[in-house]
């Protein structure tokens, strides 16, 4: 069997990367004695995988992995033996066992969404927002492994809306396309004509996409 | 730490190298509430992160402190110097990694001395967490500093800055330091009371309450106490029951890459095999060995709290442990089901078993590290260092049988008496390497053949028989090292070599007095920090520092010195006694060896002290 978990990844831990974070994980699960499984081979590793990577800098908050078990281990049990064996910056939030067949969150993730939140003034107005959204197309550069990229990020928006100087939204992310958070503000900031900005980046939600609706990847 | 300085923080996390080394919170670290505890201890080594958290003395102390229930510790490491300029910009005081404490809100900020290069970061760290960093200049608000470790053994050099030392094993005495500070505390004791009352303490050093006195020629006269609370000298501390004594149940897990990151189990302290050259061989005398079940019962706690992958045992000589291949196979079989892989850092040549080199090889195979130290028989013998021509070959050969292609040899350059024909030995030594790598028939051996020499350079050290010596002169080691290129020109080997200033400052600061203090000082104002780490050694910065202080460098690493001299740290009694490394010394310059004590008492020095040394308690039927 697996078990599908939400964790989060908490602010102070905002700089540890994602193979740290995934090592932090492994750990855990050895110290929580679950019936935890490993790969065969020379170097032996557990059978586990995050959702997505989270970027250096980002907080977290319900992030989505699976774990191979086992046995039979109850949501309860897992639950409770994990999050004693867990740092106190991340947290267990909730997890639902699924069968060994279930698809792996990483190829269910269709988007996600995010809180940016710019240090100190957020200069940003809704009509800079409006003015943005009411593009035809939003060209931007995406860095990719091979070079750089002309993309539309138009698509890959789905929502977008500014609250108490914060902004949110939700991106593509997923194989075929991804749109970063990060990209998305220096966009939004040319567009609006002001300088680019600094923001802290909250992952607030992964989604998945069922009949042409998003849910949230654990539901899926 | 404030909301505002929290804030500022986070903004230099963005732009720093590796935050990570800066954010604590990694598992088995959460500890109490600081104003909940009668003691609080600032736990400061003075490099960065990584080097810290694969220190196994400090996870000791950290463990012991925060055992007691009225006491609390917690780490600070030195911040890189881009963090360090960014905290000095911004007004960020030095703090600790779990709970971003001010180091100056502690009652107590204690160092650990591992190594010379490290001691401006000390100044540097102090400075950071604004405290004075002159002893003398400390008021009664600021914590007491205090320093142990090895280099702790010739306390003056930095004298004029630590309030308080802990002299040799720390476990039962870092207690007693930090319960008197405690009746201090609760006794509303000024700074000056509860330095005497620490200076009472068996082991505890308190350097203001010492005069040195100087001769004509600059070398040190006497070294007396001005106050009654000071004895004559402060005796080392040993754990004699090492099998009793605490053990971390729990260590610190980071989160991100450091050094040594595993399980460390000590399964023995101290090695008598005297190495003549070898400090540590002195100082932490005598053999003290953890039995198996301790050990296996250590492991299992370190492992069920920890979730390592990798044990490793560590000691002076691991290959010196009564029963290693019974110890690696039941730890083997423990954690065969948890994936846990058993690995052994420093090994002897002289007692490499084919059985443990098998049995750790089922697990994981990394590079097998050989120390000869020495290209001759002869020169091995004036350094006691008990092994052969034909261990080395053998233990190379079982290694290369056992499907081990990759080989590092350790040298050390300079060592007295050494002459060109040392040096060629070292070729030859390597030579023979090689050859037994191709001894063996090629289906039958791994691939890719690497021999790494490394040669250091020599530093004659404080409590050693070669304490009294002259090192080489900088330029007699650049032309051995361009001898010893050539010697090892030979395919499939790679020399590596070290940075000579850096040795010629280490051979300055381990043996120096008081006064260097100023140089250090005077270095630090300068510029100076991370002096271990190649990108920031500034030898000139170093050269200055001495000639504004007045001091010939040369004076203390070039000179030979009587058997009559007062040493700095003669204050220090460390347990081997100066007689018997005298005895030692003459029996060095006749290329003697000398047994190793566990086949009988050679008399170092320990016995005098009753309880202390088992291997002549034994022999004596007691
Ligand atoms: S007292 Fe004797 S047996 Fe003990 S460490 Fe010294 S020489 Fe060895």
């Amino acid at each position: 069997m697996k078990m599908l978990a939400v964790f989060e990844k908490g602010a102070r831990l905002r700089h540890i990367g994602h193979l740290d974070l995934m090592r932090a994980m492994q750990r855990a699960l050895r110290r929580s004695s679950l019936p935890i499984r490993y790969s065969q081979g020379f170097n032996p590793h557990i059978l586990m995988s995050f959702a997505a990577p989270l970027s250096l800098g980002a907080v977290g908050l319900r992030e989505v992995m699976e774990v191979s078990l086992d046995g039979n281990v109850t949501a309860e049990e897992f639950s409770r033996r994990l999050s004693q064996a867990l740092p106190p910056d991340i947290r267990l939030l909730s997890c639902r066992p699924v069968e060994d067949a279930h698809k792996p969150p990483m190829a269910l993730l269709r988007a996600a969404r995010y809180r940016i939140e710019p240090r100190g003034e957020c200069s940003l107005t809704l009509k800079d927002l409006d003015a943005f959204l009411g593009k035809a197309s939003i060209p931007a550069v995406k860095k990719t492994k091979s070079g750089e990229k002309e993309i539309d990020l138009k698509p890959m928006i789905h929502e977008l809306m500014l609250n108490d100087g914060k902004i949110f939204c939700t991106l593509d992310l997923c194989e075929e396309r991804s749109c970063k958070p990060e990209l998305l503000l220096n966009c939004l900031c040319s567009s609006a004509g002001i300088p680019a900005m600094e923001a802290r980046i909250v992952r607030l939600l992964l989604l998945a996409e069922k009949d042409g609706a998003f849910l949230p990847l654990e539901d899926a | 730490m404030n909301p505002a300085q929290e804030e500022i923080l986070e903004k230099l996390l963005e732009k720093v190298q590796k935050p990570a080394r800066y954010t604590g919170g990694e598992m088995n670290t959460a500890v109490k509430p600081i104003g909940e505890c009668d003691v609080s201890f600032a736990f400061c080594f003075p490099d960065t992160y990584d080097i810290a958290m694969s220190h196994l003395g400090m996870k000791i102390l950290y463990h012991i402190i925060n055992k007691q229930p009225w006491a609390v510790c917690e780490r600070v490491c030195a911040p890189w110097p881009d963090m360090g300029d960014a905290m000095r910009r911004e007004g960020l005081p030095l703090f600790s990694l779990e709970s971003r404490t001010p180091i100056r809100d502690f009652d107590l900020v204690g160092f650990t001395l591992m190594y010379e290069m490290s001691y401006s970061n000390i100044l540097e760290m102090l400075d950071l967490g604004g405290i004075p960093i002159y002893a003398r200049d400390r008021s009664e608000d600021d914590p007491l500093v205090v320093a142990g470790g090895p280099c702790a053994f010739n306390p003056e050099p930095l004298a004029y800055f630590i309030d308080a030392y802990m002299i040799g094993d720390g476990e039962d005495v870092m207690v007693q330091l930090c319960q008197t500070v405690r009746e201090c505390k609760a006794a509303r004791r000024t700074r000056e009371e509860t330095l005497r009352a620490l200076a009472g303490i068996p082991g505890v050093y308190v350097p203001r309450f010492y005069d040195v006195a100087y001769n004509d020629d600059g070398t040190v006269r006497s070294i007396t106490p001005n106050d009654p609370c000071a004895p004559e000298k402060v005796r080392r501390c040993v754990v004699t029951d090492l099998e009793h004594a605490e053990y971390p149940e729990t260590i610190p897990v980071p989160f991100t890459d450091i050094v040594f990151d595993r399980i460390t189990l000590e399964i023995m302290r101290g090695c008598t095999r005297g190495c003549r050259f070898c400090q540590a061989g002195m100082i932490y005398r005598p053999v003290r060995e953890r039995s198996m079940d301790r050990l296996l019962e250590i492991a299992d706690n370190l492992e069920n709290s920890t979730g390592y992958e990798e044990i490793s045992l560590s000691s002076l000589s691991s290959g010196d442990y009564s029963c290693l291949p019974e110890l690696i196979r039941a730890l083997m079989d423990r954690y065969r089901e948890k994936r846990v892989s058993v690995s052994l850092p420093s090994m002897r040549i002289d007692n490499i078993v084919k059985q443990s080199l098998e049995e750790t090889s089922k697990v994981k195979k990394s590079g097998l590290t050989l120390a000869p130290e020495a290209g001759t028989q002869r020169l091995r013998d004036v350094i006691n260092k008990g092994v052969t021509e034909e261990d080395l070959v053998r233990a190379v050969t079982d290694a290369f049988d056992s499907g081990w292609s990759s080989v590092k040899l350790y040298f050390m350059l300079g060592l007295p008496t050494e002459t060109d024909e040392d040096l060629r030995g070292i070729g030859d030594l390597a030579q023979k390497v090689v050859g037994a790598y191709f001894s063996i028939p090629k289906p039958r051996r791994a691939p890719g053949l690497r021999v790494t020499c490394s040669a250091s350079v020599f530093v004659p050290k404080p409590f050693t028989p070669f304490q009294w010596v002259a090192q080489d002169s900088l330029e007699t080691v650049k032309e051995k090292q361009e001898h010893l290129r050539e010697y090892l020109r030979i395919k499939g080997v790679t020399f590596n070599w070290h940075e000579s200033g850096l040795s010629f400052l280490e051979a300055c600061i381990s043996r120096g007095d008081r006064r260097i203090g100023d140089v250090i000082y005077t270095a630090w104002k300068n510029g100076c920090r991370f002096d271990g780490w190649n990108e920031y050694f500034r030898y000139d910065a170093w050269l200055d520092a001495f000639s504004a202080c007045g001091l010939d460098p040369a004076f203390y690493a070039y000179r030979t010195r009587p058997f009559s001299e007062t040493l700095p740290w003669d204050v220090i009694d460390a347990g081997v006694t100066k007689e018997y490394l005298m005895k030692e010394w003459e029996k060095a310059v006749r290329t003697e060896t000398t047994r190793d004590c566990r086949k009988g008492c050679n008399g170092c020095g320990l016995q005098r002290w009753k309880g202390a040394c088992p291997a002549y308690e034994n022999a004596r039927g007691v």
